[in-house]
């Protein structure tokens, strides 16, 4: 066995008393794929953080092909060959693929300032044909999609001669192709010799990329291991702590007959044509579609986020005449959007203040002055948090920044929840948070679903919706094409549906799919 | 689409044309010639401008630098009759400290440069008045001799507004520094990431504003003759207007010198010689210029949300 | 930059408290008192007072703004524009020399006055009409920044060009005499007397009720109503804002308003004071109310602020201007001090930031 080319010797983080890291000790073979699994909070961005040079470690030190490694910035950790390529791309938007490139140091043409523009256009195709994106130079980056994004970042790092790469969650934002040219991409990274360090929420990639897996839990390092030794039950488990019997929680309420939301024949050109189904009390409804189906768009529009040229949208029996997110609600409709942090969440504001945002206008003292019944307004709000255990300090000074991803998307949730909806549509209501956080959302959608309210599950994650649901849309292009009972969810079946676009068989009773 | 993409050239013919027609003198070449002349120096400001405005910033001390940079160089010529090319270096040289100071309290003290600006613009104004004592600075023949200087045919300022443009254009498009100002202004946090020295950046281009704030205000005073307690009032928001209605965006990394900000330079002064060649009352000048820069930027704004709404549009599908 | 370490000691309690901004304007007050014993005489803080009240109520209206996000730079045309305008119509006699190329004359106004000359109604009507005006144009602004999705900075900048031209496009350029007394009183009488020095001086001025009838209004709506939870949601994140059911337009149309009713309030008051309209009232105010903003800390980029911290701002400024002046600087050398004072403000509200960021979660290390 070679020698490693990178190690942590008992590295330790502290911030302000809390332990962030403790003695955690691990070592990457040159040229392979290291896999690091934990839930959020467990240390990973931390750990990653001290190797891209952001901040040093307060123990421990790390090793880089032998020799101590103490970056004194982000640039030292570049120029040591470490790149970190973030969820959040470092790119600029408004500069072509050439600027983004050489950003901080172009060829110049001879001793003057001036940029060597042929030269520079030239090395960037050759850097871009290392991973195999074929742009020009010139295109602006804001033109390019989040995949070619991503390796943009990559020839950059590439480029800089960088040995080691850190993933962060890369495919979120990707869609399946682009995802599979990701892993191939990596495959031929690491049969050229460099090293990847693979950070993700989706353990089933992480089991087929990684060479080896390191599992973090509260700092430490659990388990680690080459990967023939995990499988998704213990990953999980050891992720955890405990066994988690299942992922799912089971439900309990049914179907009910009452129809709470009738989408018919909804269709915004070039956006969703056609769509119809209808939403029953106590139904957990997923909706699944690929990048660029239509869903959240579907989403945007029935909450009247957006507008849509023909079709009715009726809730509880009445027409939706109005374009009007304020009328939604107040007929009973909540809506989570799949990005909490731009649309969710006043990041700045204090859990209580969030929770209290939507809710306000039924806590009205006066309905002339709009005073505020504060003390109503604030028992409310402390039951809600009670009941879905969201976990901060004090709700009326923490500021939402500081929660863990789980618990902001609980905070989102329980904005809803003070409203009492009838109808919750939910855009991606597990992105970016934990295994443990996400048992907790689906409960908390089956207790919805139990007390009577309808729910409807927009997600990119199959297995979630499978997990989760009691019936399963499928929309492709903009189009509802396949629809499953909970009795037929079969999980190639409904992918298939949304890559091809065929109706899938129709089946008896609830309502039908449209053409 | 292609309207929507190119607000400042249209809205430019379009003035053209409308005070063309409504007064054929507006079309005569010396009024021409004086558009020119007079956009020249608020338009190297502007250029100034909007190297701050593309890294996201802005300067509202340029009126200020303007005067005390003048006064400094007015007096120096009355009492020690030194040549006025050593008096346009020490106008520059007042100018790039200016500069200095705004650039240090941003980059260094960390203060939003709203504030910092708006602070050396109360300052410097007082600074400017002290020296003058609130009294007019005269300025002597040989330097308004060089206000009325023309090379080929080309008044003075056309060819330095000129020179101006050029050497921008070229730092701004084609060299590192200049990559970086976009770069900062898109953001400064990916910037500095991706190992941009962003005080660095950041700190040219208030210098630069500030280097050429004082050049606009020595042409000025060329042409003026004498530099009084007022002088610059103001300027500061034809410089950010004639650099937003160039293009450039207040929000930073987007914009450019050329054709932007001298199109939004010459706009404006056509704007003001067209009510004044179509003889419209005094008193409505001001209404009416703001009338139209109104619309120039409504349209921009129109431009974005539409261009928004149609790339919704065209969403991103599966393959 | 240096990172300061403050252990729990007073001075950091201080520093970072609410009222920082009280504290300082006290200890300036003192420590110069000794220095100036003019300072605390009646007859100065009479008139530091009636200072006071009328910036107060500016800043107010400029804060309604500033916490959705936006900047009103109209301000002050606004107060330019009321002015003549209420002028115009509430004056009891016009100099046919000066006024003859008016455009309203012969219409709305004459040799005996504007519409309201000589009637019992005068005032009041006339003060109504300068608010109205003022709210509405604020109102313009908003609709601009709100539905046609117009940069804030420009909006209020086109609008101060355009009504500061307007107002004196309307008054030719003059100051407008003869207003009425009972509407002189407003900015120039005071609530009972005090003795001072050989004589008296007013105790109270009109002024203050003004100014704290708004205060309270203000602080009312921010903090007990539901307008004022929607105008920090909307300054903090308008989209998310929007979508929690916030009527995101509204409220930043409605915050427009205030700040232009404000600053007709504003011009009521300055008018009164100087006992004329005039085309050219509050050219230098702008920079005073926002210095007084910043300094009183209400933040530029929205999401932020507090009634009592415009006050405290505005206390300062104001006896910094007043000590300035009573020191016998030169009017130059206070723009300096000034600026000076605005610069060392922000800085002191970055430094706070930073230490009151040393208590909470994992810091970015090196980064700026």
């Amino acid at each position: 066995m070679s020698e490693p080319l990178l190690e942590f010797e008992h590295v330790g983080k502290r911030f302000f008393g809390a332990v962030a890291l403790h003695d955690v000790s691990l070592a990457v073979q040159p040229g392979s794929v290291m896999g690091l699994i934990g839930e959020n909070g467990a240390g990973k961005s931390t750990l990653m953080n001290i190797l891209g040079g952001v901040l040093p470690p307060d123990e421990g030190q790390v090793r880089l092909q032998g020799k101590p490694y103490h970056p004194s910035g982000p640039a030292d950790a570049a120029r040591a060959g470490i790149a970190f390529i973030h969820q959040e791309l470092n790119l600029f938007g408004n500069l072509s693929v050439v600027d983004n490139l050489f950003i901080d140091r172009f060829p110049r043409v001879g001793r003057t300032p001036l940029i060597h523009r042929r030269q520079a256009a030239h090395r960037t195709v050759e850097a871009l044909a290392a991973v195999n994106l074929n742009v020009s130079p010139k295109t602006r980056v804001d033109r390019l999609t989040p995949g070619q994004k991503q390796l943009v970042e990559i020839a950059k790092a590439l480029h800089s001669g960088a040995r080691i790469i850190i993933f962060d969650e890369p495919t979120t934002s990707l869609t399946s192709r682009e995802t599979q040219q990701l892993f191939e991409l990596i495959g031929q990274l690491r049969r050229d010799g460099r090293t990847i360090l693979y950070i993700s929420h989706n353990l089933g990639d992480v089991l087929n990329l990684a060479d080896e897996i390191t599992i973090l839990r509260d700092g430490r390092v659990v388990v680690k291991g080459p990967k023939d030794d995990f499988d998704v039950d213990t990953m999980i488990a050891a992720m955890v702590g405990k066994q988690i019997d299942q992922l799912y929680p089971s439900r309990k309420g049914t179907v009910g007959d009452k129809v709470l939301m009738a989408v018919s024949r909804v269709t915004e050109p070039g956006i969703i044509k056609g769509i119809s189904f209808d939403l029953h009390a106590g139904e957990v409804l997923g909706l699944f579609g690929l990048m660029g189906s239509g869903r959240t768009e579907l989403g945007r529009i029935l909450f009247g986020l957006d507008s849509y040229r023909s079709g009715t949208i009726h809730v509880d029996g009445r027409m939706q005449y109005t374009r009007s997110a304020r009328e939604r609600i107040r007929q009973g409709v909540a809506f989570i959007t799949e990005d909490r942090r731009a649309e969710g969440l006043l990041m700045e504001a204090s859990v209580a203040d969030n929770m209290a945002l939507v809710a306000l206008p039924r806590y009205r003292r006066h309905r002339m002055l709009g005073t505020v019944d504060r003390r109503g307004l604030g028992r409310a709000v402390d039951g809600v948090v009670k009941a879905l255990k969201v976990k901060c300090g004090d709700l009326r000074t923490d500021v939402v920044k500081n929660l863990s991803g789980g618990n902001q998307q609980k905070a989102v949730i329980g904005k809803w929840l003070l409203c009492e909806p009838t109808v919750c549509i939910m855009d991606e209501p597990t992105r970016g948070i934990d295994v443990g956080a996400k048992y907790e959302v689906y409960s908390i959608i089956n207790d919805l679903a139990d007390g009577g309210a309808g729910v409807l599950c927009i997600s990119s994650e199959l297995e979630e919706l499978v997990g989760l649901c009691d019936r399963i849309l499928v929309m492709s292009k903009g189009q509802m094409c396949g629809q499953f009972q909970r009795s037929e969810f079969d999980e190639e079946r409904i992918l298939t549906a949304a890559f091809d676009g065929h109706l899938a068989q129709p089946s008896q009773g609830q309502s039908g799919v449209s053409n | 689409m292609v309207v929507l993409r190119n607000v400042p050239i249209l809205m430019f013919l379009g003035t053209f044309v409308v005070f063309g027609l409504l007064s054929p003198r507006f079309l005569e070449y010396q009024s021409l010639e004086n558009i020119a002349k007079q956009a020249s120096y608020i338009g190297i400001i502007a250029v100034g401008m909007t190297f701050v405005l593309l890294t996201g910033g802005i300067d509202l001390s340029v009126g200020s630098n303007m005067y005390v940079s003048a006064v400094a160089a007015g007096l120096l010529m009355q009492r020690s009759s030194i040549s006025p090319v050593l008096a346009l270096l020490v106008c520059l040289g007042v100018g790039l400290i200016f500069g200095l100071v705004n650039a240090l309290a941003v980059t260094r003290l960390h203060i939003v440069p709203f504030v910092v600006t708006l602070a050396t613009q109360f300052a410097g104004r007082g600074l400017g008045w002290m020296l003058s004592k609130s009294r007019a600075v005269a300025f002597p023949q040989s330097v308004t001799g060089l206000g009325a200087a023309e090379l080929l045919g080309i008044p003075g300022p056309i060819l330095i507004f000129s020179g101006v443009v050029l050497m921008a254009g070229i730092v701004l498009t084609r060299t590192t520094l200049g990559r970086q100002i976009y770069a900062v202004g898109y953001g400064s946090e990916a910037a500095h990431k991706a190992g941009v020295n962003v005080p660095r950046v950041q700190a040219t281009a208030y210098v630069a504003c500030g280097i050429l704030a004082s050049l606009g205000g020595f042409i000025s005073v060329a042409q003026l003759g004498n530099v009084n307690s007022g002088f610059g009032e103001m300027v500061e928001f034809q410089a950010i207007a004639a650099a937003v209605l160039g293009g450039t965006s207040l929000f930073g990394g987007i914009g450019n010198v050329f054709p932007g900000t001298v199109l939004g330079a010459l706009l404006i002064q056509m704007v003001w010689a067209g009510l004044v060649a179509t003889r419209t009352d005094l008193y409505l000048q001001p209404l009416i210029a703001a009338g139209i820069i109104f619309i120039a930027v409504l349209l921009d704004s129109l431009r974005n949300t539409i261009l928004a709404r149609w790339e919704r549009h065209n969403i991103r599908t599966e393959e | 930059m240096w990172a300061i370490r403050l252990k729990e000691t007073f001075v950091r309690r201080v520093l970072l408290s609410d009222s920082f901004v009280l504290f300082l304007t006290l200890a300036y007050f003192l420590v110069l008192w000794i220095f100036l014993p003019r300072l605390g005489s009646v007859r100065n803080l009479s008139n530091l007072s009636s200072n006071v009240w009328p910036l107060l109520v500016l800043v107010i209206g400029q804060m309604f703004v500033l916490i959705v996000g936006g900047i009103d730079l109209s301000q002050t045309s606004i107060m330019a524009v009321t002015s003549v305008c209420g002028a115009l119509m509430m004056t009891s006699s016009l100099d046919p020399e000066l006024f003859a190329k008016n455009p309203l004359w012969g219409t709305l106004i004459s040799e005996q006055g504007g519409l309201l000359a000589g009637s019992a109604m005068a005032t009041p009507a006339g003060i109504l009409v300068m608010l109205a005006i003022g709210a509405t144009i604020g109102l313009g602004n908003g609709l601009a920044v709100a539905k046609l999705k117009m940069p804030p900075f420009m909006v209020t900048l086109v609008s101060m060009f355009f009504f500061s031209g307007l107002a004196i496009f309307v008054s030719r350029s003059e100051n407008i005499r003869n207003l009425p007394a009972s509407f002189l009183a407003l900015g120039q009488n005071y609530l009972g007397q005090v003795p001072a020095g050989r004589g008296s001086v007013g105790l109270v001025p009109y002024s203050f009720f003004a100014g704290l009838a708004m205060a309270l209004v203000a602080w009312f709506v921010l903090a007990r109503t539901v307008l004022g939870r929607w105008l920090y949601a909307v300054g903090m994140n308008r989209r998310a804002a929007a979508v929690s059911g916030v009527p995101a337009d509204g409220v930043i149309v409605c915050a427009y308003a205030i700040s232009g009713f404000c600053a007709a309030l504003g011009s009521v008051l300055y008018s009164a004071r100087l006992g004329a309209g005039r085309p050219t009232l509050g050219e230098n105010v702008l920079l005073d109310i926002i210095g007084a903003a910043v300094i009183g800390g209400i933040s530029l980029f929205g999401g932020k602020g507090k009634v009592r911290w415009a006050f405290y701002g505005v206390l300062f400024f104001v006896l910094l201007d007043s000590s300035l002046y009573m020191m016998n600087f030169k009017f130059y050398t206070v723009n300096i001090v000034k600026g000076g004072v605005i610069l060392v403000a922000a800085l002191l509200d970055v430094l706070r930031n930073r230490v009151r960021a040393g208590r909470t979660a994992p810091g970015r290390g090196a980064t700026a």
